[in-house]
Parts: C-alpha cells; structure tokens; sequence
C-alpha cells in the first residue's frame, strides 16, 4: 500500500508536524507546522547563532611577503569553514585546564607556501594542512565541496613570495562571531499570501503582478476574493531553508540546534532545581512553597508569631549572616530530591555542561 | 566571585518585607529570645558545613535566573541572564498555554544589557515558579517531539527518494 503522508499529517492534527520537500547534502528545505511562531523562531535563532563549530581564532604569522597585510589574511583564514564532526567533545579554550591551547581545546593548521615559478599562484584551502593532535581525523580540516577539490581561495603568490603562517582553531558559536555559523542561510517563511498582513507590499500598480509569489504559495489556500480579514487568524506553517556552509551537514544543523535549545532549558530546569531550596531564585523575596518562610502576604507577621515566626526570624538572621561573608547556601531535604528530579532532565538533553567539566550522554 | 556580588543584590528585594516582620517580633518575649540564641549557634554549624559544600560548588556557573522584589508567589518576575529572545518568546508562549497561568509576557528592558525579564500571574491553583518549571519542561517536551518528527520526517524523505 502506498503511503501517502498527506494524509497521515492531516489526521494527525495534534502536536508539531515536520515535512521535509527537499534534502540533499547542503540544504533541507522543510515545513514545520501546528506549532507556535516563537517556538518555530527559536529554533531559526539557536540554528543560526549558538551552535558549536570550529574556526580559526589565532594566526602567527612567521613569514608574509605578499600584497596583503597580515590582519586581511587572518581575517580570511577565520572564515574558512572548517568540518566540525566531532566538535561536541573538543572544550572550549576557556573551560580548558591547559594555558593557551592544547588538543582537547584547539586544532592547529600550517599554511606554507612560496611561489617559485614564474607564474602567479594560488593558494587554497586545501593547502591549510592540520598537524599535531586531533580529536578525531577530521575535525578542523577545511571543507572542500568543489570538484577540483581546492576549496576557497585564500590568497594569491607573485613570483618569490611567500606565505608563512600557524594558524589555531577554536570552538566558539556565531553569537560571538560569525564564522562560527553552520549555516550559510536560514531561510525562514510563513503565510506565503500575506494573508495575516505582516507584510505591507510596497508596489507601483499591482502587487500581484510586481510580487512573483513564494514557492509555497502553492502549499496553501489562495484568498477569496472579498474574502474577509481574520483577525483570530496566526500563522500555523513555517517553512524552513536550512543550507549548510560546510561544518555539519544539513540534517545535523537542524537536530544540533533542538539540542542546544533543549541544553539551555536543561540549565535552567537544572538551576531552579538547584537553587529552589533557598538563597536562590527564592532568595529575592520568598521561599517557594517552603514552609519555613512565610515573609510576605498577611498572615505572615501574624501567625508566624510564634510558629513560624520563630523560625522566620533565624531564616533572615541565617541569611543575613551567610550574605555578609558571601557563602552560598545549600539546599535542605525537600530540595535535594528536586535537584535530584533536575539532574535526570540534565542526563535527557543529550550533552550537558554543568560547572567546568563536560557530561555527556 | 560573581556569584557573591549576583547574590548581594538580592537582600534589597527581601529587606522591606523581612523588616517589617522583624519589628513586629515582640523583643522581650522570653522563650523565643532563648531559642533564638540556641538556634542560631546551630545555625552556624550548619552554615560552616555548608561553607564546604559551597567550595566544592565554587565551579559551578553562576546564578542566572533571579526573582525580582516585589514577587509574591502567585505574581512573580524573574530575571535571566545571558538570554534573549531566543528562549523569551518561546517560554512565554509555552507558559500561557498553561491553563493555571493567567499571565505571561517577557521584555527586554535595554539591548545592552544581556537581561531578560519574564513576568508570571498564576491563578491560586499554583505558583509562578512552578509555572515557570513547567513552562521549562514543556518546551523541553516540545523539543524532544520536534526531534522524533523531524528524524521521522528525514527516514520518510530518504525511503521515499531511493525507491
Ligand atoms: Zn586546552
């Protein structure tokens, strides 16, 4: 029987739904829908900036007598795309115990080149060669998609230069700097009609002649004409271009970054765990749901007279006292098992950063 | 270190409150002085065996989720660090799908700042910081489902283009 998923989709009316219309190995083009804008948007945001990869952060330049100044080189070689498989386990230079960078924390790449015909030369990406110790073989190795096998073009040689150069890679994520980005583009539509109008089409006579429609204008309903405006109306389908830069494959950006949104809220589940018991997130003002500390609302200096008051006085006086020599306090009993209910949500979102050390799973 | 300074800036949204209890405290009721002294030399046993857990703790990131003064625990706003709109706009939504929650919003009180604010009114059903969990945990759900739809979604697409 031929299964048609159309249909399946359809019926299937509850929770987000995923169609994927084209994949190959630079971009997915897919739909996510009956979900929310801002989730939809979150996931275009942590795709775009905060997924891990690899790229050139430091360059020693030993020997540099081309016409680019030193600064234009390095520039360039920092937006190499450098293959990221197997970023996960490398440590970020500034959670490494090493001073500077080692191999649990960097890739170091050598470029040497000098021009010793007489004709121009060009010099690649290919030429970049990775040495010393790697977590994997192919962490940090510049991508090469062309059908020479090149790569990008990093430079040009005149007869007798040369190029001299020790370059260090390091993890990072495009919130700090572009050249971390896995991806070349998010493409990221909703509502191709404008029905909603979000958009107000600027136009000279006719906006359906000036404005060539989406190629998703297909996917969805035409408006009538005269048809009303539905104001109740949200956006429900969102359409996604995800194209790779080379560092992760397509498919990879995507799960990468449903990743590091689940690490993020694991940290945070994690913190409020944590902190529930007292000097945390409490600590502003009340303690949450915890018997001891009934500062606000109207029976508090009431009732906590004798009770409870007793025990709220000590509470603040504790506090207080911890807070003069800046001591943390830990949680009691109810809170340990929250933790320990926190702790389990870390293990689930795959890969979870707590102090300095890496955990994963 | 940063921890301690985060943590000082707390005492300013308890102290009114705190305060006003305190006064309120009867100072010449006998029993409760006693007490009060014994209790607070057991304290600081504890605080000392807690000094101890906080140095092994010493590593850990620092806080970033604060409550700000002024919350009580049906009608609370909290404070993030180091977020934006990426998880702002997501939780808020996830959170008013709660029925228990009778409000939510977040902002972004100034670009330069690396703050992220989000306000919860509950109903009496539960609290802002449970609804907040919650919020946390659903999203978390919400993931995991996008996942397995979306790794469903790739073996479909794969099975279909091979054949
Ligand atoms: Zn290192």
């Amino acid at each position: 029987m031929d299964y048609d998923p159309m249909i399946m989709d359809d019926a299937e009316a509850l929770g987000p739904v995923v169609k994927i219309s084209q994949a190959d190995s630079v971009r997915v083009k897919w739909e996510l829908s009956n979900t929310d804008m801002s989730f939809a948007n979150s996931l275009r945001r942590v795709m775009l900036a905060e997924i891990p990869t690899i790229a050139i952060d430091l360059v020693e330049i030993e020997e540099n007598s081309t016409v680019l100044a030193d600064e234009f080189i390095a520039h360039r070689l920092g937006l190499l795309p450098l293959n990221a498989e197997g970023v996960e386990s490398l440590l970020y230079s500034r959670d490494c115990d090493c001073d500077g960078c080692c191999e649990h924390c960097s890739v170091r790449l050598t470029l040497h080149a000098k021009c010793t015909g007489d004709e121009n030369m060009h010099v690649f990406a290919r030429d970049l060669v990775p040495t010393g110790d790697r977590i994997n073989q192919v962490l940090g190795t510049p991508v090469i998609t062309d059908s020479e096998g090149l790569g990008p073009l990093i430079l040009k040689l005149r007869p007798g230069q040369e190029i001299k150069l020790e370059c260090i890679a390091k993890k990072g994520i495009a919130k700090e700097h572009a050249k971390w980005a896995p991806s070349a583009a998010i493409g990221f539509e909703y509502d191709p009609h404008n029905k909603l109008h979000h958009l107000d089409l600027w136009y000279e006579s006719d906006p359906k002649a000036e404005w060539p429609p989406s190629e998703y204008a297909a996917w969805e309903e035409p408006p009538q004409e005269g048809e009303p405006f539905d104001y109740d109306a949200v956006p429900n389908r969102f359409y996604f271009n995800v194209e790779t830069a080379g560092p992760l494959p397509p498919d990879v950006i995507i799960s990468e970054g449903i990743k590091v949104l689940q690490q993020k809220l694991a940290g945070l589940i994690h913190e409020l765990a944590d902190e529930g018991g007292d000097g945390g997130v409490n600590g502003g003002g009340y303690n949450g749901g915890g018997p001891r500390s009934p500062e606000y609302g109207a029976g508090a200096g009431v009732d906590g007279f004798n009770g409870g008051g007793v025990h709220n006085t000590l509470w603040r006086r504790r506090r207080r006292e911890s807070e003069r020599v800046g001591w943390r306090r830990g949680g009691d009993g109810i809170w340990d098992d929250a933790v320990r209910g926190g702790e389990q949500l870390v293990v689930r979102g795959t890969l979870a950063r707590r102090g300095g050390g890496l955990l994963t799973t | 270190m940063a921890k301690a300074k985060v943590k000082k800036d707390e005492p300013t949204a308890a102290e009114p409150a705190s305060d006003v209890v305190m006064d309120e405290a009867p100072t010449s009721h006998q029993p409760e002085a006693a007490d009060d002294g014994m209790s607070v030399d057991a304290n600081e046993n504890e605080d000392d065996i807690e000094e101890e857990e906080d140095e092994e703790e010493e590593e850990e990131e620092v806080q970033r989720v604060r409550l700000l003064p002024g919350s009580t625990p049906t009608a609370a706003s909290f404070e993030f660090l180091n977020e934006g709109h990426t998880l702002g706009n997501a939780l808020r939504y996830i959170i008013m799908k709660n029925p228990e929650v009778e409000f939510c919003a977040y902002a972004i009180p100034h670009p330069s700042e690396n703050k992220m604010n989000v306000r919860i009114q509950t109903f009496e059903g539960t609290t802002a910081i449970e609804a907040l969990q919650k919020g946390l945990r659903d999203l978390q759900e919400l993931c995991d489902v996008v996942t397995d739809k979306f790794i469903d979604a790739r073996e479909r697409f794969v099975a279909a283009s091979s054949s």
